[in-house]
């Protein structure tokens, strides 16, 4: 697969004619007859050509033949496997699928959806200040306080908790999706511990070990720096009268689905992950047991629900938590991170509050639209959702994972009866939404590539300065065909996600925008190898100390 | 008339062995208001621990704190000296009318809503009916009151601290706690919002000056009816002078007056006294 390759295929800028002669891979790819025919497909405009993020990336894989992609595939898998990278499915191990076609987004593409995240970070952290406090939005009458009052992660303990940088969001997850234009949409937010980070970082060392041509064809922007950012981040949290902030990752334990990467990101970062018993609290200073003694913790980036993190305030039986840990944050002896109670602002009815919510704190308008959503609580709404259940998406507002999600048009006339009455029954606890074709990449299905349906998670890092979005993020794919539920929970697959470029330097292009951060450790614009960076060698160099 | 009265507040824990840790939250300091005045208070611990105060989403006064040396008992003593108001009258400047306005509803609506203390139920909600028919706001407070106030018994023992309001009615029984729930009940069937009193209680309506009286953790309401007002379906009477306010919620899991966590084995609580004085 090299340059003079494809241009002897003649392939290149001649992207209308480009289908008829797709390589076999493409056979069948645009048959009118698929399902969701008009969603977006991010690969193949209208007309069939190539769109001009993929453009480089089709001239490489197109003229490939079906072995060489099968055995680029067995390899991809074979990395996995030694790597150890795994999603509890029901119980059981097996690999997280990463599919071998990345998904690319042109640095356009990516400036205007980074502006939207920050955007979005910004005002939802006025927002949850204000709630933990004065709740003058509230006050002010453009939110109903029963839509506060009603959220099941509105926690009454939080109230004046405040942090001492102010952050409550250190790291957020945008769920985004690309409906029939093209358009990305927020489809949820994930405030409380949104994981996946991990994926997005080893997905690349992964693809740069077998596929390293394709890199060396591409300014692929790096996501290898990622645990620079959130160290610093968690630094900053600390009070201001912590010199050397002793910072931990605080896990449920290897039970845990996202225990491999609670601990790739203690290692990167080079600090303890440590479990609840290990943490114990005194006066309402948080120590944790060494084997030379008490030490006393700073921050915890904690990835433990808030319902399990401290009994005295949460479920008194929990055993993963640390006793006293809120009255402890409360003193300002400690930071919890992710902040408590975050989880009011990530509410799938209080997002459906973002426009009035970005419009209040910042008096802008929402850079990055939300889903078009119908909110069961509001009679009329109601109304027009159980008039159209057949053609809705029903979600609960509560819940993550896709658990719950009913799709009206898949639904029997006695699912759809049931859920007529649990709406009625409950209206605050639904929202429904039009089934959203999200726009598709070209994914290996058997030896061919198929349309499969994508969405974005890019995740946001707010350091108290400013708020950093690691290019790209992770794209989770739906394997099964015509499936739009992407959820690794639920099965799904996972794409490398490249953030191309600018032809400028990007480093100089982001230091000249206001409002975005830049990296602190100035890392190569495109990713050349799975070698490690900096932060990761000494990290290891210190866990060995430690051991 | 007002009175001037000490409080003296003791509570605690034995543990069958020694424990070495726990953590605990104490709401047992009286509040200020319009009508009360608090001179003096303090919360104090034996074993005696470092406490840290803050005030919760509530506007409680919280003290908490954790022992870590083994102990097979834990006392907490609340002391305080304050001064009370005087009987207080129903407001009467709400209507029905207020009451149905969205933005009043939607201001109020915690003490609207159901809890697990105070749930739906559609006997009650059928007194309710019952007992609002063709009566003013106020009245209807205190109408649910008496009623709660005749249909119960009082009897010390017959519910537990974790009975819901429905309990105490199938029971027909209970303590000024499940009369606090159960009127309630009652007020939010009625569209009026309405919330639980922690505090505590002088027991002599004529309390001698200087006597000290063994008197009681107490509950009681409060309804808005155009503005907050108090009463104490429990005894039925008007909140008074006897009555010493330290907290308010949607029902008593926002105010329990002690909670905690601790390592170890069986514990059973200590005697509850209150002993009250009045001082001028």
């Amino acid at each position: 697969m090299t340059r003079s390759r494809a241009r002897t295929s003649g392939l290149r800028r001649t992207p209308a004619r480009a289908v008829a002669r797709l390589g076999e891979l493409f056979d069948g790819y645009l048959d009118p007859a698929r399902p969701h025919a008009d969603a977006y497909d991010e690969m193949f405009g209208e007309d069939s050509s190539v769109r001009s993020a993929y453009r480089a990336l089709y001239d490489s894989i197109a003229p490939s033949q079906v072995a060489e992609l099968t055995a680029r595939s067995e390899a991809l898998d074979r990395a996995f496997v030694d790597q150890g990278i795994t999603f509890s499915l029901s119980g059981q191990e097996r690999p997280f699928p990463l599919d071998l076609i990345p998904r690319v987004l042109t640095a356009a593409e990516w400036s205007k959806l980074e502006r939207g995240i920050v955007q979005r970070v910004r005002a939802l952290e006025l927002f949850l200040a204000d709630i933990y406090g004065d709740a003058q939005i509230v006050r002010d009458g453009v939110l109903p306080r029963r839509l506060i009052t009603s959220c099941e992660h509105f926690h009454r303990e939080a109230t004046l908790l405040k942090p001492p940088n102010g952050v409550r969001l250190h790291v957020s997850g945008v769920d985004l999706v690309r409906d029939e234009s093209g358009t990305f949409r927020v489809l949820e937010d994930n405030l409380r511990c949104p994981s996946g980070v991990s994926y997005v970082m080893e997905n690349r060392r992964t693809m740069a070990r077998v596929f390293p041509d394709l890199f060396a064809r591409h300014r692929v922007r790096s996501v290898g720096d990622y645990a620079v950012h959130l160290l610093r981040a968690l630094r900053n949290a600390a009070a201001p009268n912590a010199a050397d902030p002793n910072v931990v990752v605080l896990t449920p334990g290897v039970a845990n689905s996202a225990y491999f990467e609670h601990s790739l990101l203690a290692r990167q970062m080079g600090v303890e992950l440590v479990e609840g018993r290990d943490l114990f609290c005194r006066d309402n200073v948080v120590y944790l047991r060494t084997t030379e003694g008490e030490r006393q913790v700073d921050v915890i980036y904690r990835r433990i629900d808030d319902d399990f993190l401290d009994p005295v305030h949460f479920r008194p039986d929990s055993v993963l938590g640390v006793a006293g840990l809120l009255n402890a944050a409360r003193a300002g002896n400690v930071v919890i991170a992710n902040a408590v109670g975050n989880g009011v602002a990530d509410d799938k009815l209080v997002y459906t509050y973002l426009p009035e919510i970005v419009q209040y704190y910042l008096g802008e308008k929402p850079l990055l639209p939300n889903v078009d959503t119908f909110r069961c609580w509001l009679p009329e709404e109601r109304a027009h959702v159980l008039d159209h259940l057949d053609e809705l998406v029903v979600k609960p507002v509560e819940g993550s994972g896709g658990y719950g999600i009913v799709f009206g048009p898949q639904a029997s006339t006695r699912e759809l009866n049931a859920l007529r009455r649990t709406i009625r029954a409950n209206p605050r606890g639904w929202i429904a939404q039009p089934v959203v074709q999200l726009s598709t990449v070209p994914t290996k299905v058997g030896d061919r590539l198929a349309p499969r349906h994508v969405d974005l998670r890019p995740f946001a890092v707010n350091d108290g300065n400013s708020i950093f979005v690691l290019p790209g993020g992770l794209t989770r794919v739906a394997l099964p065909e015509g499936s739009l539920i992407v959820n690794s929970s639920q099965g799904g697959g996972s794409k490398d996600t490249w953030v191309l470029a600018a032809r400028s330097s990007t480093v100089d292009r982001e230091l000249a925008e206001p409002g975005l951060a830049t990296s602190a450790v100035e890392s190569p614009a495109a990713e050349q190898g799975p070698e490690l960076t900096t932060s990761q060698q000494q990290q290891q160099q210190q866990q060995e100390k430690g051991a | 008339m007002s009175w001037r009265v000490r409080v003296v507040h003791t509570t605690g824990y034995r543990y069958a062995l020694p424990v070495t840790q726990s953590y605990n939250e104490a709401r047992m300091t009286p509040r200020a208001d319009r009508r009360q005045n608090v001179v003096v208070s303090r919360v104090e611990t034996t074993p005696a621990t470092r406490a840290y105060r803050y005030t919760d989403y509530w506007g409680t006064e919280v003290t908490s704190f954790d022992l870590h040396a083994p102990h097979a008992e834990l006392k907490v003593v609340a002391s305080s000296v304050v001064e009370t108001g005087a009987e207080e009258e129903p407001v009467r400047t709400g209507t029905w009318a207020d009451l149905r306005a969205d933005a009043l509803v939607d201001r109020y609506t915690e003490f609207l809503d159901w809890t697990a203390y105070v749930p739906r139920d559609r006997e009650l909600a059928a007194v309710a009916r019952e007992l609002k028919r063709g009566a003013g706001l106020s009245d209807a407070v205190l109408a649910a009151s008496h009623w709660v106030h005749e249909q119960l018994t009082y009897r010390s023992g017959a519910t537990g601290v974790h009975s819901s309001a429905t309990d105490a009615w199938q029971a027909r029984e209970g303590v000024c706690q499940d009369f606090a729930h159960l009127t309630l009940v009652l007020l939010r069937a009625m569209g009026i919002p309405a919330r639980y009193v922690s505090g505590y209680l002088h027991t002599k309506p004529d309390g001698e000056i200087r006597e000290t009286v063994r008197g009681e953790s107490h509950a009681w309401i409060e309804a808005w009816t155009g503005g907050w007002w108090g009463y104490d379906p429990t005894n039925a009477i008007p909140v008074g002078p006897r009555h010493i306010w330290v907290a308010h919620g949607r029902d008593y899991a926002d105010v329990a007056p002690l909670k905690g966590i601790y390592s170890g084995g069986a514990s059973s609580a200590l005697e509850v006294t209150v002993d009250v004085t009045r001082l001028a």
